[in-house]
């Protein structure tokens, strides 16, 4: 159980910054970007819907594939009003408390002294010529998932963009936690028990359809940014769990359009890219509440939760308003000659460091793939989020432009630890509970 | 009822409700709170063989359900599964020629030296059968414990020419080597050669092999429960249930505990569709991190399942591990009933080819399967070790159990066919006399095996290794013709995700290289009298099986059309036996519920192997001597060989199965 709700501490916060100007320090501008004002755009108000007549006034508000989605008539997007997505006060907090001490190693890879909270909260500088690395950091450990989360269930679909069709269904269960840089569930700051230094842990099972039913995925990120993930996969009809060769992140995640690597926006490591900060602008990102935003009652939940819909051309776009948010645009560019990226254009949200959307180029330098994560307030998700200070995943589009096919991801989000517990994160569960 | 009708009622039953899912696209069923789940599959698998039709017609439902019970009392999970699975192997039907109740038919055994015998008899002494280079099966020379003439040694009323194969079809000739004839009709259309609780499968047994008096149908049920201690978990889990233990494909070095079927495809199916679920009790004590251990646990297996062997395939089904069944049916019905052998004898010494021989029953043959009763002693028991340290999978195991693998003990009290003539007329023991019984030794194992990833290289290492004590194999060189040695199996692994952009720009090919290494520490194998002379046709003596062998595999797997269609390539090469197969597929998932998977198996290279068949072993001094034994009372083979019996252990499984190349298409509908 939480000892203290994100919303009455931020409501105290907020109390203390009314009270006077003298805590708007580097901590709080970070945070409460919005606290004073919202971005403005001459044309892009809430309530007006980009189409292709008019998304030329909004052309410097959208990210180069949202643009050209939205002028070719593939989607339309509703403008909905910028709101603060205020994170958790512990994590606040404890960006407060270690970030003095953080700093960047000799080379690319290495954080020193980072303990838990946002590593860099100043915003970035383009005289810096690491300003890219501190926000790849800071994305590292943002706060999205909060110490640990569930995600029950997941939906993900294969979609035939010129057609609509559905081409596959995959029902996941996907389960996540922070072994190191924890913030409000003991322990603080992280298990004392972690001999290999283990950061974050991943546990996936497959459960439809019932060909790779059962399939059960675990990854283990380690502290070390320089060492690779270890993982394991457990297949229902070898009954036996499989070690992976982790250093192939750039391949197609069970036939989806999401390569390993694109998990979450990215999923490297830092060190495997040169990252550079280009500029801070106003963009429109897909953050909402989900509770106000259309939903389908396709996929019924027996709690009655209600997932949200897609539309657009082959339905691969998230049904939800898009509201301008400040936005840190990161340039990355892969280290190996081999590899099938030329850059990744990353649009990281100035409040809660989620990546609110990514332009990935191919070598050639044209468009190959548009992902956008819609966010959803936590205080406007289902009633266990209530209070969890998360910028909640909860729509995803990954559309891959050059084949014309996309899949699309619909979550049931728990943040709250009843959804995971530290036992899931081991091989050998992978083999107990395999069928 | 009857258990085969029940079995019919029972598969029928299944598949009239699996059509009708099917008919209404019916989908899984999940209750409302979820703790239930109900799915199930239909399949069909036809294989086609070339020389042979239909090998495989085989028509598979299966239903699963789970539950997972309300945490309750001081279980922190409880979970319920059920899997009932029902098959019928058209073949027998389809193709009853090759494989059902009409195959077979007579057969004719080589007799080289029979010209030349008949030649050398005096006018009117010679029988007239034994003229020509082949006699038909109960047509060899009579021996004295047949009796006077025109006692043949071999009632054909109870064991004709008919229904028969010659050992060894159809992979190879007979080719002056050994031979007899191997009954291949079903045991309920002729019991000649079934072994009473080992390999007596009847025509619905073979149709149904799910439904048989250990009720295979029940693929699996067991509860799972999990006890939380402090800081840790105690895991159970009792019932019908597969134990997998090992990290590698394809090969058994560690998974061992659960028998296998490989009379459903030898040794190409997935190991989780033929391993033959038993009655066990697993304990688990999962600690997670402790201590310099990212993860860390114990385990006891105790398999207290009343003793199954590995089914190897019946004498005259399509699918016999090293053509196994057909030994064991053959040798069986030698015993039972007598067998005419093939270029087994020179009478008279001409050295101008041997005769073939009518050997009467009790003689030599499989005797009897002394399967393993059940009792406390003779469960099994193992125990795991298994962690994570520094990024490293590993695991250190212990196994008690009994070879799965049947042992031909010699020794066992047979009759001297030259009984009147040597007033030697009890049954006893007789030193190198190939007259068997089946058994199935304990075997103590200690392995383990680790797994690691290296970056540099971007690749998984999987590495398995055991040491095995108790396992028996033949050896033509004890009297008893088998001895004990330690083994030592390892298998060494390397995956790697590798693009070839020509072939598939954004999804990588999954190469999987394994080799595999097994070593028999107490091996024997000598020059014999022959060799050493050079003589052609004459060889070692001793363990077939390689002392040293290595098998390799390369498994080169594509992903297309966001994985729904993904070819691949099974190599295989056994480096001993020159024997190599290559197994081309495509699996084609059509959506959610159906799939489609076009493949073939295609061997190459050397198939049957010679070896020391034991002819030349003077059985019955002196009436079996040779010229190269030092005298008419030395035993023990003097070396002339040929393909059977021993060849087999040679050639091995890819090299035994050279004439069995197949087209194979599977058809799986899942709900």
């Amino acid at each position: 159980m939480k000892t203290l709700t994100a919303g009455a501490l931020s409501a105290a916060l907020g109390l203390c910054l009314s009270a006077g100007p003298a805590l708007a320090d580097t901590v709080d501008d970070s945070f409460y970007p919005y606290r004073d004002s919202v971005p403005t755009h001459p044309f892009v108000k809430p309530g007006v819907v980009l189409t292709a007549d008019n998304v030329d006034q909004a052309k410097d508000a959208l990210d180069e594939a949202m643009y050209r989605f939205i002028k070719e008539g593939s989607v339309t997007v509703t403008v909905g009003e910028t709101m603060t997505l205020d994170l958790h006060p512990a994590y606040v907090e404890a960006t407060r408390k270690y970030h003095e001490g953080v700093s960047l190693g000799d080379g690319p890879g290495i954080l020193l002294n980072h303990i838990a909270g946002r590593p860099f909260p100043k915003a970035p500088d383009l005289n810096d010529p690491r300003a890219g690395e501190k926000q790849m950091w800071n994305f590292k450990y943002s706060y999205n998932q909060g110490d640990g989360s569930s995600i029950v269930p997941f939906w993900w679909k294969f979609k035939n963009m010129r057609t609509g069709k559905v081409e596959r269904t995959i029902k996941f269960s996907f389960h996540f936690m922070n072994f190191m840089h924890r913030v409000v569930e003991s322990p603080l700051p992280e298990y004392a028990d972690n001999p290999s230094q283990i950061y974050r842990a991943t546990y996936m099972k497959v459960l439809e359809p019932f060909d790779v039913k059962n399939t059960q995925l675990l990854i283990l990120r380690y502290e070390d940014d320089l060492k690779r993930d270890d993982a394991w996969l457990y297949l229902g009809f070898q009954r036996r769990v499989r070690r992976l060769a982790t250093g192939q992140v750039t391949d197609s995640f069970l036939g989806t359009d999401l390569m390993i690597e694109d998990f979450e926006g990215f999923n490297g490591r830092n060190s495997d890219y040169d990252w550079t900060y280009v500029e801070t602008r106003n963009i429109l990102l897909s953050f909402y509440r989900h509770n106000e935003m259309p939903q389908t009652n396709e996929l019924d939940e027996p709690d009655g939760f209600q997932f949200l819909q897609f539309h657009g051309k082959g339905n691969c776009f998230p049904k939800t308003t898009w509201q301008l948010r400040r936005v840190y645009i990161v340039v990355g560019v892969p280290k190996e000659s081999g590899h099938p990226i030329g850059k990744r254009v990353t649009y990281l949200d100035a409040q809660t460091y989620a990546m609110g959307s990514e332009v990935i180029y191919d070598r050639k330098g044209e468009i190959w793939k548009n992902l956008v994560i819609g966010k959803s307030d936590s205080d406007y998700h289902a009633p266990i989020n209530k209070g969890a200070g998360v910028a909640i995943d909860d729509s995803v589009g990954m559309i891959d432009l050059q084949t014309g096919h996309c899949t699309t991801l619909q979550f049931k989000v728990n943040v709250d630890p009843s959804g995971y517990q530290r036992s899931m994160f081991t091989v050998q569960n992978l083999r107990a509970t395999g069928r | 009822m009857k258990g085969r009708e029940l079995g019919f009622f029972s598969a029928a039953a299944l598949f009239v409700a699996t059509t009708t899912l099917i008919a209404t696209e019916a989908n899984a069923y999940r209750s409302p709170d979820g703790r239930t789940e109900f799915h199930g599959f239909l399949e069909d698998v036809t294989f086609v063989r070339e020389g042979r039709g239909i090998s495989k017609n085989r028509n598979t439902v299966q239903l699963e359900l789970d539950h997972e019970f309300a945490k309750s009392g001081m279980f922190s999970k409880l979970f319920f599964h059920l899997a009932l699975r029902a098959t019928y192997d058209g073949v027998y039907d389809i193709n009853a020629d090759e494989f059902g109740r009409t195959a077979g038919g007579p057969i004719q055994l080589e007799n080289l030296g029979g010209p030349a015998f008949v030649a050398a008899l005096p006018p009117g002494a010679a029988p007239p059968f034994l003229a020509g280079p082949t006699t038909a099966h109960g047509f060899g020379l009579p021996l004295p414990l047949a009796g006077p003439p025109p006692n043949l040694g071999i009632d054909l009323a109870t064991n004709p020419n008919d229904g028969l194969r010659v050992l060894g079809f159809p992979l190879h000739s007979q080719d002056g080597g050994l031979a007899f004839g191997v009954p291949v009709r079903p045991c309920n259309v002729d019991s000649r050669g079934c072994i009473p609780g080992y390999l007596n499968f009847t025509e619905d047994d073979l149709r149904f092999p799910t439904f048989n008096s250990r009720a295979d149908f029940l693929r699996e049920v067991y509860i799972d429960a999990t006890l939380p201690l402090d800081g840790a978990e105690l895991g159970f889990r009792l019932g019908r249930q597969q134990v997998v233990w090992g990290r590698t494909d394809l090969f058994r070095v560690l998974d061992v505990i659960n028998p296998v079927d490989f009379s459903r495809n030898n040794i190409y199916d997935e190991l989780e569709d033929i391993r033959i679920p038993m009655w066990i009790l697993t304990t688990e004590l999962r600690l997670g991190a402790t201590g310099a251990f990212d993860d860390l646990n114990f385990q006891v297996v105790w398999n207290f399942d009343k003793f199954r062997p590995s089914s190897l395939g019946q004498g005259g089904t399509p699918n016999q591990i090293i053509g196994a069944g057909g030994l064991l049916r053959g040798l069986k019905n030698c015993w039972d009933n007598g067998c005419t052998v093939a270029n087994f004898a020179d009478p008279l010494g001409l050295n101008q080819g041997l005769v073939a021989v009518n050997i009467p029953a009790g003689v030599i043959g499989v005797r009897q399967a002394n399967m393993p009763k059940w009792n406390l002693d003779n469960t099994q028991i193992g125990g795991r070790i298994e962690g994570l340290l520094h990024g490293v999978g590993f695991s250190i195991n212990y196994l008690h159990f009994r070879q799965q693998l049947p042992s031909l003990r010699g020794g066992i009290p047979a009759l001297n066919p030259f009984g009147p003539l040597s007033n030697d007329l009890l049954a006893q023991p007789r030193p190198f006399l190939p007259a068997f019984d089946i058994n199935f030794p304990t075997v103590d194992l200690v392995g383990g095996s680790l797994d690691f990833y290296v970056d540099g290289i971007k690749s998984v290492f999987r590495v398995e290794a055991a040491y095995t004590t108790g396992e028996e194999f033949a050896n033509g060189l004890r009297p008893e013709l088998f001895s004990k040695s330690d083994v030592i199996r390892y298998v060494i692994g390397i995956d790697r995700n590798t693009f070839i952009p020509f072939l598939n720009e954004h999804r990588s090919f999954l190469f999987s290289a394994q080799i595999f290494g097994q070593h028999l520490l107490d091996h024997e194998l000598q020059p014999t009298v022959g060799s050493s002379l050079g003589i052609p046709g004459f060889g070692k003596n001793g363990m077939p099986d390689w002392k040293n062998n290595w098998v390799g595999t390369l498994l080169i797997r594509g992903m297309y059309m966001h994985d729904q269609l993904n070819p691949q390539i099974l190599f295989a090469r056994d480096f001993k036996a020159h024997a190599n197969v290559i197994g081309p597929s495509v699996d084609w998932l059509i959506n959610d519920s159906w799939r489609i998977i076009f493949g073939a198996n295609i061997k190459f290279g050397t198939g049957g192997q010679k070896f020391d068949d034991g002819r030349t072993g003077n059985q019955f001094p002196p009436f079996t001597a040779t010229p190269l034994h030092a005298s008419p009372f030395e035993q023990g083979s003097v070396g002339l060989g040929g393909f059977e019996p021993l060849g087999r252990f040679r050639s091995g499984p890819i090299g035994m199965a050279q004439k069995e190349d197949e087209f194979q298409l599977t058809v799986r509908y899942r709900f």
